[in-house]
C-alpha cells in the first residue's frame, strides 16, 4: 500500500507542491521564529565578551537607562549628571586601574549636505565622549584618529557615509549647546551594543560636556579593573564612594540588561510570527483537505478495485494517510529551509528599520527541526484524515460503476453547526460590547466571537457559495460560457467553499487590520483637530529638544496671534513615569485646548495639572500635594486641576517657572504657532520657514503633516502586518490554482466534449478564468464582510484605548476586491491554459 | 453527385518505429448528402479514426478531407472549431452531455456557444421527434442512458449541421433504447434530409443505414447498399474467416 502511495505522489508532483506551499510557509515561520530567537540568544554571548567597562557608574534618575534610545519625544533628553569630582573619587578606589568620565546625550544632529539632519526620524542622534582605553571602550577607530579638542569629531562609519564626509572634511553638527563645525578626524565602529541604528558623533570629554550636556559633569563613569579584581568586588567598593542616587553596574549586569531589553523588544516579533505561522497552517488545512478530497474522488475506481481484490478499509485509509505523511515531511523539510531564510530576512528587515542587532551566526537547534517536522506532518495528516475516511468508505462495487466520483453528502448538519456557531458568536459579541468597561474580558469575548464567526462562515460557506456564486455570476448567465463557469463553481460546493475560505481568512484579517488602521488614523486626526489649536508646530527633526533661539526667532512672527513653547522633563510620581511639560500659562491655552474636568488651569509656581487617567490611576486629587521625582531629585507639587487626556496630550503640565526652579535645562520640545484670524496662514508659514532656515535641527509642521507624521509610525507597523498577511493571501491564490488544476483534470472529458462540439480554446479559457474569479470574489466577499465587522467591533473595544473613531477604508476594501479579481485571473491562467490545450480526442477517449 | 463530406488518399499513422501503427491506409471515401452511412469493421480496423479524421477532430498524416466545400487540412484550430460548431454534429458512445447543464441547455449548447439564437421551431421539432419534451429541465444524471443518448442526438441535430457523426451511439444501450435512438436517426434522415455517419459493431444497427462501408486494417474493403441485418452479418462473418 505504501508503494502505491508513493507512486501516486510522484504522479501529481506539481499539484502537490502547490498544496504544500501553505504548509511550507507555515512551518517556515515556525522554524524561522525559533531560529531567530535562538540566534538572538546566542548573540548575547557575544555581547558578554565584547569590550566594555568592568564597572559603570551612572545617575539613577528613576527613569531607567536612556541607552535604549527610543523616542525621546516623551520627555526630552535631560542629561542627568555626576560631578566631575566623582570621577576622581572612583579612580582612587583600590582595584581601579582607570576611570573615565563619559558625557553622552541625544540631540547631536549631523547635518548632511542638503542642510538637513541625516538619518531617519526614529532612531536618536547621539553624541558621546571618547573613552581613551581600548580595553573597555566599545568604539574602535577604523581610520584616522580619536578626536582631541573642540575642533575635532569622530563619526560612526555609517554616519559618515550617510553625511557623505570622510576624514579631513568638516561637518556641521547641531548640538544642545549650539552649532559646531568640527573636522572629522576619525571613523569609528561600534562594538556590540544592541543599539538602534541612530547616528553617533564622538568628541573628547571637555567638548562633549560643553556641547552635549551644556554644563560641566559626566553622565557616566567607565571603570577598568586591575587584573585579578572581580567586577562584583570592585562594584561594591565603588558604591561606597559615589554620591547617593548613583547606579553602579558591573559589565556583566549591563550586558544582561541589554540582553533583557533586546529580548523584550523582540518578544512581540515572536508572538507575531507565530500567530502568522498559525494562520498559514490554518489556511494549509483547507488546501490540503481540498487536494486530498479531489485525489480520492479521482481515484474512486482504483480504490474500489483495490477493495474488490481484498484491501481492507484500514489499508485504504492508511495508504492515504501515508501519502499525506510523506508529503507533510517533504513540506516540513522545505519549511525548515524556508525558516532559515525567514530568520535571515527578518534580521535584514530589522536592520532596515534601524535595529542594529548583534551579528552572530544563525542557530538551528535540534528542537527547531523536530518541532517543525512534527508540525508539518501533523497538519498534513490531520487535513487528510477526512478524505482518507471517505476513501475507506468507497464500496468495492464502485469499480463496476460508470459514474466516477462519490455522491455529494448532505450539507444539512454542517449548516446547522454553522448557524449555531453564528448565534454563539453574536451572543459573545453582544456580551463583549456590553462589558466594555472591563477591557480584557471584552476583547476576549470579541476574540472568541470572531473565531466562532470564522468557523461558522466556513461551515456555512458551501451553502453560501452556491448562492453567492449564482448571484455574482448572474450578469454572465446570458452566455453559454458564463453558464458553464457558474455551474462549475456551484457543482461542488464543498470544494468551492474550502478554496474560497482559504482566501477569506487572509482577506478577513487584512480587512480587520484595515479598519483598525483607518480608525486609528481617524482617531489621531480627531485628537489633533480637537486639542491642537495651533496652526503650526515646530519640533526637533529627530524629536530632540532644541535651544530657545528657535523660539526667539519665531515668537514675533507677523500674523501669528500666539506663539508658545513647551519644555519637557521626565517625572515620576508614585513610581509611575510620565512627562512634565512646562508651559507659559498665559499663552499655552491659546495653542492647545485642554478640557478641564476639575480645578483650573491657572498654574502658579509649584502647581501642576494632570490628565484624568493618570489622576484616576494614581488617586490624585485637586488641591492635594504630590511627591514627584524630577531630574534633580524629589519635589513637592500641588495638583491644581485635572484635564481630559487626549491622544499625545497627556501627563503633567506646569508653568515654565516651576520647571526652571527645579533646574531643567533650557531646551524646548516644541513651539506652537497660532495664526491670527485676519492673517493668511500661507504668509505666516512663509515667514516661519525663512525664520527657521538657520535651524536645521527643527522642522515646521502644520496640522496635516503632524497627522502624517504620527500616522507614519502606524503605517510602518500596519505595513509589516499587511506584508505577512499578503503572503497568506498569495498562498490562498495558489490554492485556487491547485483546485482549478485538479478540477480541470477531473473534468477533462467534459472539456473534450465541449471542444468537440465547437467550443473554442479561448471560450474554454474564459470558462475556467470566470470560475476562478467567481470563487475568489466569493472568498473576498466572505473575508471582507467578516473582517470589516470584526474590525468595527474591535474598534469599539479599543475605544477606551483612544481609538475613538470608526473609519472603514472603503477605498482600500475596493482594492481588496480588485485584488481578488486580479488574483483569481492570474490563478486561473495556468489551469485555463492546460484546459484549452487538452487534446480533444484523448479527453473523449480517456476513461 | 452531392457530397456532404469526402476524403481522398486519407492516411493516418500513429507512433513511429516499432510502435508504428497505420490506422488508415490511403482511404478514399465519399459521404453522400442526405444519406445514412454506417461504417463497420472489426475492432482496431480504424473506424473511429476514420470518423475523427472526417469530422475534423484529428489531424491527417496524409491525404485530404472535405466537409461540404471546405478542405480541412489547411484549417487552423480556430477555424476547425468553428466548423465543428456550425457544420458538424456529434454523438459519442458515452459521456455525451455536460453534467452541469439541463437537457435543453445541452441540446442548444453548440448554438449557445456560437452566441446565436436557436431556431425555436426547429429545436421544438427536434425535441418532439426525440420525445423529450417532459424531460427538458432534467440534468443528465436524472436521465436514463437511452434518454441521454437521445438528448445527444437532439444536440447533434439542433444546429442543423451539414453532417452528423455518431461513434457507436447505441453501444451502451439495451436493444429497446438502442432501437429508439436508431429510429430517431433514421427519421432525421428521412424527414429532415440530415446526413449521418455512424460507426457500429452491430449488424442490426447497420441495417438502419442506407449504405454500409466495411473497413479492415485501415482500408475500405467493401460496401453495401440498402443493407439488412442478415446480409451485414453474413458479410462480417466472411471477413472474419478470410482473416482467420
Ligand atoms: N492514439 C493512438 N495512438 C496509437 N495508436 C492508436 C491510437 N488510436 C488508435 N490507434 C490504433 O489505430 C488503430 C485503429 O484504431 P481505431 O480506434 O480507429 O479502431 P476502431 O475500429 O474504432 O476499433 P474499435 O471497434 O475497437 O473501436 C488501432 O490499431 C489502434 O490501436
Ligand atoms: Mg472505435
Amino acid at each position: 500500500m505504501f508503494r502505491a502511495a508513493l507512486r501516486s505522489l510522484r504522479q501529481h508532483k506539481l499539484r502537490l507542491v502547490l498544496t504544500l506551499l501553505a504548509v511550507v510557509v507555515g512551518v517556515a515561520f515556525v522554524a524561522g521564529t525559533y531560529i531567530f530567537t535562538d540566534s538572538l540568544k546566542q548573540s548575547f554571548d557575544a555581547l558578554f565578551n565584547a569590550p566594555q567597562p568592568d564597572v559603570t557608574v551612572s545617575v539613577d534618575s528613576g527613569f531607567g537607562s536612556s541607552a535604549g534610545g527610543g523616542n525621546s519625544s516623551s520627555g526630552g533628553d535631560q542629561a542627568t549628571t555626576l560631578p566631575a569630582s566623582t570621577v576622581q573619587s572612583v579612580a582612587g578606589v583600590p582595584g581601579v586601574a582607570a576611570a573615565f568620565g563619559v558625557a553622552a546625550a541625544d540631540g547631536a544632529l549631523v547635518i548632511g549636505q542638503d542642510g538637513k539632519p541625516i538619518g531617519r526620524t526614529g532612531p536618536p542622534s547621539r553624541g558621546t565622549s571618547w573613552i581613551p582605553d581600548q580595553v573597555i571602550s566599545s568604539l574602535r577607530v577604523t581610520s584616522g584618529a580619536p578626536p582631541v579638542g573642540p575642533g575635532q569629531v569622530a563619526l560612526l562609519e555609517a554616519t559618515a557615509r550617510a553625511a557623505n564626509v570622510s576624514v579631513g572634511d568638516t561637518v556641521t553638527i547641531e548640538t544642545p549647546g549650539g552649532r559646531i563645525t568640527p573636522e572629522v578626524v576619525g571613523l569609528v565602529t561600534r562594538g556590540i551594543s544592541g543599539s538602534d541604528g541612530g547616528t553617533l558623533a564622538v568628541f573628547d570629554l571637555p567638548t562633549a560636556e560643553k556641547y552635549l550636556l551644556g554644563k560641566p559633569g559626566v553622565t557616566s563613569i567607565a571603570v577598568r579593573a586591575q587584573p585579578g579584581v572581580s567586577q562584583q568586588d570592585l562594584a561594591k567598593r565603588i558604591e561606597k564612594v559615589v554620591p547617593p542616587g548613583s547606579r553602579v553596574q558591573t559589565g556583566a549586569q549591563r550586558s544582561a540588561d541589554i540582553a533583557d531589553r533586546l529580548q523584550t523588544a523582540f518578544g512581540f516579533i515572536n508572538t507575531f510570527l507565530l500567530t502568522f505561522a498559525f494562520i498559514a497552517l490554518f489556511v494549509a488545512i483547507f488546501l490540503i483537505f481540498n487536494t486530498f478530497s479531489m485525489l480520492v474522488a479521482q481515484r474512486t475506481r482504483e480504490i474500489a478495485l483495490l477493495r474488490a481484490v481484498g484491501a481492507s478499509r484500514g489499508q485504504i485509509r492508511r495508504s492515504v494517510l501515508a501519502e499525506a505523511a510523506v508529503l507533510g515531511l517533504i513540506a516540513a523539510v522545505l519549511g525548515v529551509l524556508g525558516g532559515i531564510m525567514v530568520s535571515f530576512g527578518l534580521r535584514q528587515l530589522l536592520k532596515m528599520f534601524g535595529a542594529d542587532l548583534p551579528a552572530a551566526p544563525l542557530v538551528i537547534q535540534p528542537r527547531t527541526i523536530v518541532v517543525s517536522l512534527v508540525i508539518g506532518v501533523l497538519v498534513t495528516v490531520i487535513s487528510a484524515y477526512l478524505p482518507s475516511r471517505r476513501a475507506a468508505r468507497v464500496p468495492p462495487v464502485a469499480a463496476m460503476r460508470d459514474e466516477v466520483g462519490l455522491p455529494a453528502r448532505d450539507l444539512r448538519v454542517r449548516t446547522l453547526i454553522g448557524i449555531a456557531l453564528l448565534a454563539l458568536s453574536a451572543l459573545a459579541a453582544y456580551l463583549g460590547l456590553h462589558t466594555l468597561d472591563n477591557g480584557t474580558n471584552a476583547s476576549r469575548l470579541i476574540g472568541f466571537s470572531a473565531l466562532s464567526a470564522l468557523i461558522a462562515v466556513i461551515a456555512l460557506s458551501p451553502i453560501l457559495g452556491k448562492f453567492v456564486v449564482g448571484v455574482l455570476g448572474f450578469p454572465f448567465r446570458r452566455t453559454a460560457v458564463g453558464r458553464l463557469a457558474i455551474e462549475n463553481g456551484r457543482r461542488n460546493p464543498r470544494r468551492t467553499a474550502a478554496t474560497a475560505s482559504a482566501l477569506a481568512i487572509g482577506l478577513a484579517l487584512m480587512s480587520a487590520i484595515g479598519v483598525i488602521a483607518a480608525s486609528t488614523k481617524a482617531s489621531v486626526a480627531a485628537v489633533v483637530d480637537d486639542t491642537i489649536g495651533a496652526d503650526y508646530l515646530v519640533i526637533g527633526a529627530k524629536f530632540q529638544p532644541f535651544r530657545p533661539e528657535v523660539y526667539n526667532a519665531v515668537k514675533d512672527t507677523p500674523g501669528a496671534s500666539a506663539v508658545a513653547y513647551v519644555r519637557q522633563v521626565p517625572i515620576s510620581v508614585k513610581d509611575k513615569t510620565s512627562v512634565l511639560s512646562g508651559v507659559q500659562p498665559d499663552l499655552f491655552p491659546l495653542v492647545v485646548n485642554l478640557q478641564m474636568q476639575e480645578g483650573s488651569a491657572a498654574l502658579g509656581l509649584g502647581e501642576v495639572i494632570v490628565d484624568d487617567r493618570t489622576a484616576t490611576d494614581l488617586g490624585l486629587r485637586v488641591g492635594k500635594p504630590i511627591q514627584a521625582t524630577l531630574v534633580n531629585g524629589s519635589t513637592t507639587l500641588v495638583v491644581r486641576g485635572i484635564y481630559k487626556g487626549a491622544g499625545p496630550t497627556i501627563g503633567y503640565f506646569t508653568s515654565i517657572d516651576t520647571l526652571s526652579s527645579v533646574g531643567a535645562r533650557e531646551l524646548d520640545s516644541a513651539v506652537y504657532v497660532r495664526v491670527a484670524k485676519d492673517s493668511s496662514p500661507d504668509a505666516v508659514k512663509a515667514s516661519l520657514t525663512s525664520e527657521l532656515a538657520p535651524y536645521p535641527a527643527v522642522v515646521l509642521q502644520d496640522q496635516a503633516s503632524l497627522k502624517d507624521q504620527i500616522n507614519a509610525s502606524f503605517d510602518q507597523v500596519f505595513g509589516f502586518i499587511y506584508a505577512l498577511l499578503a503572503l497568506a493571501v498569495i498562498v490562498a491564490f495558489l490554492g485556487i490554482v491547485n483546485t482549478l488544476a485538479l478540477s480541470v483534470f477531473e473534468r477533462r472529458r467534459e472539456v473534450g466534449l465541449l471542444r468537440a462540439v465547437g467550443t473554442s480554446r479561448s471560450q474554454i479559457r474564459r470558462m475556467v478564468v470566470l470560475e476562478a474569479v467567481l470563487i475568489s470574489i466569493f472568498g473576498a466577499v466572505l473575508g471582507i464582510c467578516l473582517g470589516v465587522a470584526y474590525g468595527a467591533l474591535l474598534q469599539k473595544v479599543l475605544e477606551p484605548q483612544g481609538i475613538t473613531q470608526l473609519a472603514i477604508p472603503f477605498g482600500q476594501i475596493g482594492w481588496f476586491v480588485v485584488l481578488a479579481v486580479v488574483g483569481g485571473l492570474v490563478a486561473a491562467l495556468w489551469p485555463a491554459f492546460t484546459a484549452s490545450r487538452l487534446d480533444v480526442l484523448k479527453a473523449i477517449a480517456s476513461e | 453527385m452531392n457530397n456532404a463530406a469526402h476524403a481522398i488518399a486519407l492516411s493516418k499513422v500513429y507512433g513511429s518505429g516499432d510502435t508504428r501503427v497505420t490506422a488508415l491506409d490511403s482511404v478514399d471515401v465519399e459521404i453522400e448528402a442526405g444519406q445514412f452511412t454506417a461504417i463497420m469493421g472489426p475492432s482496431g480496423s480504424g473506424k473511429s479514426t476514420l470518423m475523427h479524421c472526417l469530422a475534423g477532430l484529428d489531424s491527417l498524416t496524409s491525404g485530404q478531407v472535405w466537409i461540404g466545400d471546405t478542405e480541412l487540412s489547411q484549417l487552423t484550430d480556430k477555424a476547425l472549431t468553428k466548423l465543428r460548431r456550425d457544420s458538424v454534429g456529434f454523438v459519442f458512445q458515452a459521456f455525451n452531455l455536460v453534467p452541469t447543464l439541463s437537457a435543453l441547455e445541452n441540446i442548444t449548447l453548440p448554438i449557445d456557444i456560437a452566441g446565436r439564437k436557436p431556431d425555436q421551431q426547429w429545436v421544438d421539432l427536434v425535441i418532439d421527434t426525440v420525445g423529450l419534451r417532459d424531460r427538458l429541465t432534467h440534468r443528465p444524471s436524472e436521465l436514463s442512458g437511452g434518454q441521454q443518448q437521445r438528448v445527444a442526438c437532439a444536440r447533434a441535430l439542433a444546429s442543423r449541421p451539414t453532417i452528423v457523426f455518431a461513434d457507436e451511439p447505441t453501444g451502451n444501450l439495451d436493444s429497446r433504447s438502442g432501437a429508439e435512438v436508431l429510429g430517431f436517426l433514421r427519421r432525421s434522415v428521412d424527414e429532415f434530409g440530415q446526413t449521418i455517419v455512424m460507426v457500429t459493431h452491430d449488424p442490426n444497427a447497420a441495417s438502419y443505414a442506407d449504405r454500409v462501408v466495411f473497413l479492415a486494417d485501415g482500408r475500405i474493403v467493401d460496401e453495401m447498399h440498402k443493407p439488412t441485418a442478415a446480409a451485414v452479418l453474413e458479410r462480417m462473418k466472411a471477413f472474419e474467416s478470410a482473416r482467420g
